[in-house]
């Protein structure tokens, strides 16, 4: 349940449940990263730090320390 | 006039709408009291004009950078009047965000209209917009352009005549306060929940707005990153694009300097013959013009690194550039962000100091700034050039490698470990504790817009021209007057000896008097007074002016030397200075005075040395105190003299 968004699987698909509280939380729920919005961890930069996801349909580069304030759940399939 | 504003997300083609809709009628302006600068113009419409205002892409009203934060100052009209009206550009891929602006915008109550970009991709997207919906949700006019084509522009131009103050999407108490007190520094509580309650309505808009979406996100972006992003291919990828870079630069500025130095000489030798000789002549020509031309030559160099840097940025590339160095960059305390103005450094500090306000971390900002002085700059590199043509041969190796381009090759480098070694120090003695943050947005790549590109470029080489060029003609004068001057007696003493040579006829009798003359000047005695100092790092009196006029910029060394060793006029260049010097024969060891040690010596002196007023006088502005630039002064001019001495002395052992 409390999978945070630096531990996903690559190209599968998650959707945001939560944000920790702290100073980082405004600038995350400012870029797209609120609950309920679809998450996928696409590639990483060299050395696997920073992350870059696919937030709603933009794709936004985040430190791991900073995707850790993430929490998220597996998305539920769409047909 | 009319006053009206662009607001949007970054990357959502407002500077590309700008560009389109002002053209060439753009200028740029500090606000009062600050340095940071917002480019307008003037758009001609059929009943009247009105004056457009590019403000930098925010995707929040409460920003922090110092870019950012121009936004609000603007909307809340803290330092100039609040604009008459706005218009929004909203990505039409990125609706949800986008709106997220727009919904904190719609409170403070600025008529308004709006344009929706990127339509054509989000319909290829299969996300489809109901602009009709759009416009009743926003109760604003709305258009679809596309600012990269010239259907719809029509379109844009309309809309400018046409705005109403619109609904609120969401509704906060006191949001016009609360953005005041978070504008002047004070802490606002529960900012992530009211955003996160915008967002809730906006979704409610959005369900109206976007009629089908499928869902199937494609996007080219995400193969090509495979690539960019590799852990050896995308670094691979990054050396090859830098490199590129600067041949690029080497390669295409070399024709327009030649045409630039030319032009000068041509109307040099106008003013020769046109002028009654005489002091005041020579005043205009040497003082004046050779001070013009010392800023001008430079225009091609930091024009094409600009643009060339602007085509990477454009694309999309220089963001993927930060994202991949973030990892290295955060050790030394630097950010991935740090990367645009540590590559623009090799153009010129100026206007890559003023790039750092793009850095939200304070700290980070400020060490961006403190060691971007160190990446050669353009101004550097003739310098370079001359040393290394006057003591190496062209055919020397040492070892696999040609000898000059690897003297220069480590000349550039040099100055790069030593911004690390300093950035990883002031981090170290700096203890503001500051959260630092990436947060990144990675934009779908795109073929760059040339018009825009330019006219970005455009305005970094005249904040060059600016802040750089005044500073340049007025030390020229200074310089001019300091070596046509001296004591009286020593003066008298050196033009009766250039009689003596003068009646002996030997041919070179007007280069030898000028060089008399110049020893016997306030310049030449300045020499003499220092020579002690430089005597050390391997510097006769006559490189000891050259150091110290190269506080105009350091290219002047150039100019200074060719004056020093008597070059004829039509002789002033690399290769006639090289003939002279290196001739010289030092006498207490027999060797060329002016060889390798002294060569090597002077480029590390000239790599590390804060030896440009212009970038002091900037970071003075930027940081609010001259604490930094006199600091850096030193402790950049003690490096130098260090790694000058070493070199020196390490090199005389070889050579």
């Amino acid at each position: 349940m409390n999978i945070t968004a630096d531990h996903l699987e690559f190209n599968k698909s998650y959707e945001i449940s939560a944000l920790k509280e702290n100073d980082l939380t405004q600038k995350l729920a400012e870029m797209g990263c609120v609950p309920g919005t679809e998450i996928m961890k696409l590639y990483t930069a060299p050395g696997g730090d920073p992350i870059a996801f696919r937030i709603d349909s933009y794709i936004l580069g985040l430190r791991k320390s900073e995707a850790e304030n993430i929490f998220v759940i597996p998305a539920v399939v769409e047909n | 006039m009319k006053k009206i504003a662009l607001i949007g997300n970054p990357n959502c083609g407002k500077s590309t709408l700008f560009n389109r809709l002002t053209g060439l009628s753009q200028k740029t302006s500090n606000l009062p009291g600050t340095t940071v600068e917002t480019t307008s113009g003037i758009v001609k419409l059929k009943t009247s004009d009105v004056e457009l205002i590019d403000l930098p892409g925010i995707y929040s009203l409460f920003a922090q950078a110092e870019d950012e934060r121009l936004v609000v100052s603007t909307l809340i009209g803290i330092d100039s009047e609040k604009p008459d009206a706005i218009v929004y550009i909203l990505d039409g891929t990125n609706l949800r965000r986008n709106l997220l602006l727009v919904s904190q915008v719609a409170e403070l109550g600025i008529p308004a209209s709006c344009i929706l970009t990127m339509a054509d991709t989000a319909k290829r997207r299969h996300i489809e917009i109901n602009i009709d919906a759009l416009q009743t949700e926003l109760g604003i006019p709305v258009a679809v352009v596309n600012p990269r084509s010239d259907t719809n522009i029509q379109n844009a131009i309309d809309l400018l005549q046409n705005h109403h103050v619109g609904n609120t999407i969401s509704v906060n108490d006191q949001f016009e306060n609360r953005l005041k007190s978070f504008y002047l520094g004070n802490k606002e509580r529960g900012l992530s929940e009211e955003t996160l309650k915008r967002y809730r309505d906006i979704e409610q808009v959005v369900k109206k707005v976007i009629v089908n979406s499928d869902g199937k996100k494609r996007n080219n972006t995400i193969n090509i990153d495979k690539y960019v992003t590799h852990p050896i291919l995308g670094i691979l990828i990054f050396f090859l694009v830098m490199m590129a870079l600067f041949q690029g630069v080497f390669y295409l500025a070399d024709a327009p300097m030649g045409w630039i130095e030319n032009g000068f000489g041509w109307f040099k030798t106008m003013l020769d013959e046109t002028l009654p000789s005489g002091m005041w002549s020579d005043f205009v020509k040497d003082g004046i013009f050779s001070g013009i031309e010392g800023v001008i030559v430079f225009v091609p160099q930091i024009f094409i690194l600009f643009f060339l840097i602007g085509l990477l940025e454009d694309s999309g590339y220089m963001v993927r550039a930060s994202f991949i160095t973030d990892r290295v960059m955060r050790k030394i305390g630097l950010n991935g962000r740090s990367i645009i103005p540590l590559v623009g450094g090799f153009a010129c500090a100026i206007p890559s100091i003023m790039a750092t306000r793009t850095i939200k971390n304070k700290r980070e900002r400020l060490i961006t700034m403190l060691v971007v002085p160190l990446m050669s700059c353009s101004a550097r590199l003739p310098v370079y050039v001359l040393l290394i043509s006057l003591a190496i041969p062209a055919s020397s190796f040492w070892g696999p490698f040609p000898a000059q381009s690897f003297v220069m090759t480590s000349a550039y480098f040099a100055g790069i470990v030593v911004a690390l070694i300093f950035a990883v120090l002031f981090n170290f003695f700096n203890k503001t504790k500051e959260k630092s943050e990436f947060v990144l947005e990675l934009p779908t790549y795109q073929s760059p817009r040339i018009q825009t590109v330019i006219s970005q470029a455009w305005i970094k080489c005249r904040s060059f021209l600016t802040e750089a060029g005044k500073v340049i003609i007025i030390i020229s004068m200074v310089l001019w007057a300091l070596s046509n001057f001296g004591p009286k007696t020593a003066m008298d003493k050196a033009r009766s000896e250039a009689k003596i040579v003068a009646a002996l006829g030997s041919p070179d009798s007007i280069q030898i008097e000028q060089s008399l003359k110049l020893e016997a000047s306030y310049a030449g005695h300045i020499g003499k007074f220092i020579e002690p100092a430089i005597t050390p790092l391997g510097y006769d009196w006559k490189t000891g002016i050259a150091l110290i006029t190269s506080f105009a910029a350091r290219e002047v060394f150039v100019g200074t030397m060719s004056t020093l060793f008597q070059t004829p006029d039509n002789d002033k260049n690399v290769i006639g200075i090289r003939k002279k010097m290196q001739a010289e024969i030092n006498p207490t060891n027999g060797k060329p005075l002016y060889g390798i040690p002294y060569a090597i010596s002077l480029i590390f002196f000239y790599a590390f040395a804060l030896q440009c007023v212009s970038t002091m006088a900037v970071m003075k502005k930027e940081t609010g105190s001259w604490y930094w630039p006199v600091m850096l002064f030193f402790i950049y001019g003690g490096i130098a003299y260090l790694s000058a001495f070493a070199a020196y002395n390490i090199f005389n052992l070889y050579f």
